[in-house]
Order: structure tokens, then C-alpha cells, then sequence
């Protein structure tokens, strides 16, 4: 699957910065947890300090009742022995809130008088879950804005950006080499597009003029052919006058007349394809395709009798289509001659022509064509036949030059082909 | 009858010389715009073949200068331009047929009779052929003074034999007179087969005799012995 170079840019930051949220919210919800737990085990070792340095000198053994009545947070007990400062997470049971509330507590040993005592300090973590959401939900709101920021500058930018090689891209699509039409690519400011500019305009010229070259070479070289092969034709007419010319000898003077016949087709065939390419015959009109069927007709039905071929007609009374009368006669020929040429004995031809459509199917061989090369210049069906193979590139010829459709189908033992106008 | 021939191509110039003058033609050849229009303008012709590429000018060049002196011989331009617009040209000037190259000679035959015929028409436009009357107008045929049942293309393929009496005719050549502008997309000429078997069949039923010979490996020939 192929997609958009935008959506495929866009996309790849979406996943970035997806992937970075995803991975930044829980870290940062735990480092800044992390913070504030030292920050309250720096308070609590903090008043221990204060405690032991300030307090602790000054107290009697009957201040400890007072100390425990007026601080919530601060306790003294008495203890056996010395033990080492602790610091944990614990819970106790608020009776404001009523419920268990999560508190950081120092317990350590701390000696009154000479006597020893265990001093307990515990900070509420309930701000701290809070400032800690309260940071996240900002940072996820911030870093948020700038992505969406980030994702909207980067498709309107990309959009701008890429527009010269989109409309470039959109020129070389409709460009058709066959066609007499020139590309304009407007300079822009961006230089790799410029280059691209150059490149293709560069390539487009050259490949335009050798295709020129190319077209006058096959018109010239079919036009140069036709005097000498007016002297070979005349000489063979001549030759075939003498009384003494011998049976084998007549044979040979048969093969070249038919050899001579099929090359005297075959130019001129090509000289038509070189004119259609040349767009002599350009200028349309409104015919009535109705009554170039019916013109010819006489004619294909007397090639189609020695085939004893059955010809079935089904035609919209009055089917109009906008073409040069010469092609259409020609277009409408080929289609037939064909449809005669590969047909088999006591075959049938069916000729429809309604809604914008225009069929051709006959009878022939029992299997289907291969489309590949079926309307390319000289691509025979059968090598060995008589055919020209320019008939139905003719067709496609014209076909194209006048935006139309040709295809090709094989359904129950026919060959169809139908040009949509 | 004097045709006056203008053709620059030596060997199709002798071909088409020699085909022609073998009846009751004669055929003067000249190969350059000058002598052609010296030709014209002391002699008369029932017809004139006109190539029109030719080393010291344009045969339309020619053209012009018949129609300036007022004359009015039958003119066939032999072309190997074969665009519509030369075509047009040269019709708008005043050429008569016009016939683009390679043709057959016999061909080339028939079109100078037809011209010639259309020039001395004087009320009927018949050809005659012993007991054969063809009307030309009318598109009848008569063997004996008995009208036969005969189709146009059949017309057309007795002109064309009668045309070329005692010529050989390749099978390629009557498929490509009868089938006008289709020749170029023809490759089957066996119909021609067909045409003369029913045409050879009506002449005899009516009377005729048998002038349509096969020619071994070749084709047919018109002859009457």
C-alpha cells in the first residue's frame, strides 16, 4: 500500500511524539514523587536537627506531656535503648476526612536528661499526591499544545513546501508525449524543486524531439517508398502481360504481386498512423454512426460470405458521436474487416451499438486473446497470416486521439471489442 | 486518342508508356515541366497524366498553365502525395481523377477510358462490346439487346475487364478497383472469386459468349477469339 508523503511525515511525528508522552508521564510522575519524598525526609531529619540542637537541652521530663498535647506531628516516648534514625511510608486514620491518610514518618532516638527517648516526626503526603497530579495534568497540557502546534505548523509548512512538486508531479501525469503540447513548470523558491524542474523539463524536450524525429523518419520513409514501389508494381503488371511467361514463372510473378500488395497495405497503413500522430485529421463533426454502419455494409457482407458468416445487427435508431468522417469510416472498417478476418467458418458477427457504446464480437478461435500487446503495431495473433497487424493499433489510435475507450473481452466463445465514446 | 504523360520516374514512365499505347492509344512521355507545357500548348491531347513532383517544378504548375490556355483536356494527377488537402488542391485547379501511387496499370487504364468517355459524352454514354451493350448512365446491360439482371459491382468488374481487354488481371488488382478506399484495409481477396463466377454465369445464361480466360497462377484476362 502506497501512501500520501504528507500523511506519511505526519504520521511518523504523531507516533514520536505518542511514544514520548507515553514514556515521559510515567517517569515524570515518579521523579517528581521521588522529589518530594526527599523533600519531606530533608523537613523531617530538619526538625529532628532543630529538636535535638535547640529544644531537646532545654526540656524537662515534664514538658514531654505538654511537648505530645500540642504537637499533632511531633512525638516523644520513652525507649529502652538507642536505635537508629528510620524513615518509612505509613498510614494513619484521619478522624477529620475519615480516612486512612498516607504520612512519611522519622523515628528516631533522641536522650532528655540523660534519659533516652524515641522521637517520631510525620509529614501528610496528601498535598504531595496532588501538586504531583496537579504537575502532571499541566505538563500533559503543555506538552500537548506544543505537539499540536508542532503538527499543524509542520502540515501547513509541508503543504506549502511540497506544492511545486505537486505541481509538477500533476504535469508530468497529464503530459502525453503523442500530443502536441508544451509543459510550463513556474520557478519557485525552493532550489532542489527547481533542479527537479530543470531535470524533467530537460528530459521532456529531449524525449519530445527524438519522438519527433522518430514520427517524420516513419512518415518520410513511408512516403519515399511509394515511388519505387509504383516502379515494382508497374514492372510486375508489365511482366505479367508477356505470353511468354512459364508456369513456374507465373507462380512466382503470384507471390510477388500478393507479397507486393501486402507492402503497398502496410505503408500506407503506417502513413495513417503517421497522420493521425500528426493530427491531420483533428476537426470533428456530429455523425450519425447509425449510418456509417450501414453504408459499408454491402461491402463486409460480401468479404463475410466466404465465410458464410452470419452478421447480426442490433443499432439505436439515430446514434450520434463527434468524429472526423474519414477515421470514423476507417474506424468502423478495421472493427469489421477484423472481426471477418478472425472469424471461422459459418461464423457469426454481432454488432451493437447503444448507450455511448460500440461492440464488435464475433466467433473464432476458443480461447481469449492475450490483451498484452493486442493493440500494439504489428502484433499478430497468428505470424504466418496475411494481416498487416496495424488494424487494431489503428483502432486504438483513434480511439485515443479522440478520448475514447477500447477494451477487449472473451465471454461465451466471443471475442468482443468495444469502443466507448 | 493522344495521352501526353509528365512523370520524372523513368522505369514507371516506360511501363505506364508501354501498357498504354498497346491499344488504340498513343502515349508521349516527357519527364520536365518545360517540355510539358511546350507539349501542351502546340498539341492536343484527350488526356494528360500529371505527376506532380517533378525536378524543375510543381505539376500543379502545369495545371494552372492548361488552365490558363483555355484547354480542355482530361486531366489524371499520379501522385505519391496522398493527403487530402493535395487531393482537394488539385480538384479546385481543375484535374479530373486523381490517382495516388502505387497504382496498377490496369487501373490507371480504366480511368483514363472512363475520363475520355465522361469528355465525348454527346447524349449517351455507351460501350460496346459485340453482342455486350453496356449504359454507363443508366447502369443497364444488354447481351443481344436482352436486358440482363446484373449488381453495380458487377457493372463495374465487366467496365474494368472490357477496359483491359487482353491484359492479364491479378486478383489483387480487380480486389483493390472493386473495393474503392477499402483496398488499404483488405487483406482477403477472394471475393473476386465470387464476383466473377456470377458475372461469367448472367453473361452466358443471356447468350454471351465466354470472354473471361483464368489465367494459370495469375488472375483473368477479357478476350475475345
Amino acid at each position: 500500500m502506497t501512501k500520501n508523503l504528507l500523511h506519511t511525515t505526519l504520521s511518523v511525528y504523531l507516533l514520536y511524539s505518542l511514544l514520548i508522552l507515553l514514556i515521559a508521564a510515567p517517569v515524570l510522575y515518579f521523579a517528581t514523587q521521588q522529589l518530594y519524598l526527599q523533600e519531606a525526609d530533608d523537613t523531617l531529619l530538619l526538625h529532628k536537627k532543630e529538636f535535638i540542637q535547640y529544644v531537646a537541652p532545654t526540656m524537662d521530663k515534664e514538658d514531654i506531656g505538654a511537648w505530645n498535647k500540642f504537637n499533632r506531628n511531633r512525638k516523644i516516648y520513652p525507649a529502652e535503648s538507642l536505635q537508629n534514625d528510620s524513615i518509612y511510608n505509613t498510614t494513619y486514620y484521619d478522624t477529620l476526612d475519615a480516612e486512612l491518610e498516607p504520612y512519611r514518618e522519622l523515628k528516631a532516638s533522641v536522650t532528655i536528661q540523660e534519659r533516652i527517648y524515641t522521637y517520631t516526626s510525620k509529614i501528610n503526603l496528601v498535598e504531595s499526591e496532588d501538586i504531583i497530579k496537579s504537575i502532571g495534568l499541566l505538563f500533559f497540557i503543555t506538552i500537548s499544545v506544543l505537539l499540536a502546534g508542532l503538527f499543524f505548523i509542520t502540515k501547513r509548512l509541508s503543504l506549502s513546501l511540497w506544492k511545486p512538486f505537486y505541481k509538477i508531479l500533476q504535469q508530468i501525469e497529464t503530459f502525453e508525449i503523442d500530443k502536441t503540447q508544451t509543459l510550463q513548470f513556474t520557478p519557485g523558491r525552493i532550489e532542489e524543486f527547481n533542479r527537479l524542474r530543470i531535470s524533467i523539463q530537460k528530459l521532456i524536450e529531449r524525449n519530445t524531439s527524438i519522438y519527433a524525429t522518430q514520427k517524420e523518419f516513419i512518415e518520410n520513409a513511408a512516403h519515399e517508398l511509394q515511388t519505387p514501389l509504383a516502379v515494382f508494381q508497374a514492372k510486375i503488371d508489365s511482366l505479367m502481360q508477356r505470353t511468354d511467361v512459364t508456369q513456374g514463372q507465373s507462380e512466382i510473378l503470384d507471390s510477388l504481386n500478393t507479397a507486393v500488395a501486402r507492402f503497398n497495405r502496410l505503408n500506407k497503413n503506417l502513413l495513417l498512423l503517421s497522420k493521425m500522430e500528426n493530427a491531420v485529421y483533428s476537426d470533428k463533426i456530429t455523425i450519425s454512426l447509425t449510418n456509417y454502419i450501414h453504408k459499408n455494409l454491402d461491402f463486409f457482407k460480401e468479404q463475410a460470405n466466404a465465410k458464410n458468416i452470419h452478421i447480426k445487427i442490433d443499432i439505436e435508431k439515430n446514434m450520434e458521436i463527434k468524429l472526423n468522417p474519414i477515421l470514423a469510416d476507417i474506424l468502423i472498417s478495421n472493427l469489421f474487416l477484423n472481426a471477418i478476418k478472425h472469424n471461422i467458418q459459418d461464423g457469426e458477427i454481432i454488432i451493437s451499438a447503444k448507450k455511448g457504446n460500440l461492440t464488435f464480437s464475433n466467433s473464432g478461435q476458443a480461447m481469449p486473446l492475450k490483451q498484452e500487446h493486442l493493440f500494439n503495431r504489428f502484433s499478430k495473433v497468428n505470424p504466418s497470416e496475411d494481416g498487416t497487424g496495424l488494424g487494431l493499433s489503428i483502432v486504438k489510435k483513434i480511439a485515443d486521439i479522440n478520448h475514447f475507450k477500447v477494451s477487449y473481452h472473451y465471454t461465451s466463445n466471443l471475442h468482443s471489442f468495444t469502443i466507448t465514446f | 486518342m493522344k495521352l501526353l504523360l509528365i512523370e520524372d520516374e523513368k522505369e514507371l514512365a516506360l511501363s505506364i508508356q508501354k501498357y498504354l499505347t498497346h491499344k488504340d492509344f498513343v502515349c508521349e512521355w516527357v519527364y520536365k515541366k518545360q517540355d510539358a507545357i511546350e507539349k501542351i500548348s502546340m498539341y492536343e491531347y484527350d488526356c494528360i497524366l500529371l505527376d506532380l513532383m517533378l525536378p524543375d517544378g510543381n505539376g500543379f504548375e502545369i495545371l494552372k498553365e492548361i488552365k490558363d490556355q483555355n484547354k480542355s483536356e482530361g486531366i489524371i494527377i499520379i501522385s505519391a502525395k496522398e493527403t487530402l488537402e493535395t487531393k482537394i488542391e488539385g480538384f479546385r485547379i481543375g484535374a479530373d481523377d486523381y490517382l495516388t501511387k502505387p497504382f496498377h496499370l490496369s487501373e490507371l487504364l480504366v480511368r483514363i477510358q472512363a475520363l475520355i468517355r465522361r469528355k465525348n459524352f454527346n447524349g449517351n454514354n455507351i460501350v460496346v462490346f459485340n453482342e455486350i451493350n453496356i449504359d454507363i448512365l443508366s447502369k443497364t446491360v444488354r447481351v443481344n439487346n436482352k436486358l440482363i439482371d446484373t449488381t453495380k459491382k458487377e457493372i463495374d468488374l465487366l467496365l474494368y475487364l472490357i477496359g483491359n481487354e487482353n491484359r492479364v488481371l491479378s486478383k489483387s488488382a480487380i480486389a483493390e478497383h472493386l473495393s474503392g478506399d477499402m483496398a488499404d484495409m483488405l487483406d482477403n481477396h477472394d471475393f473476386v472469386y465470387a464476383h466473377i463466377k456470377n458475372l461469367k454465369k448472367k453473361l452466358n445464361e443471356a447468350g454471351s459468349r465466354d470472354y473471361i480466360k483464368s489465367v494459370y497462377g495469375l488472375g483473368y484476362k477479357w478476350k475475345n477469339d
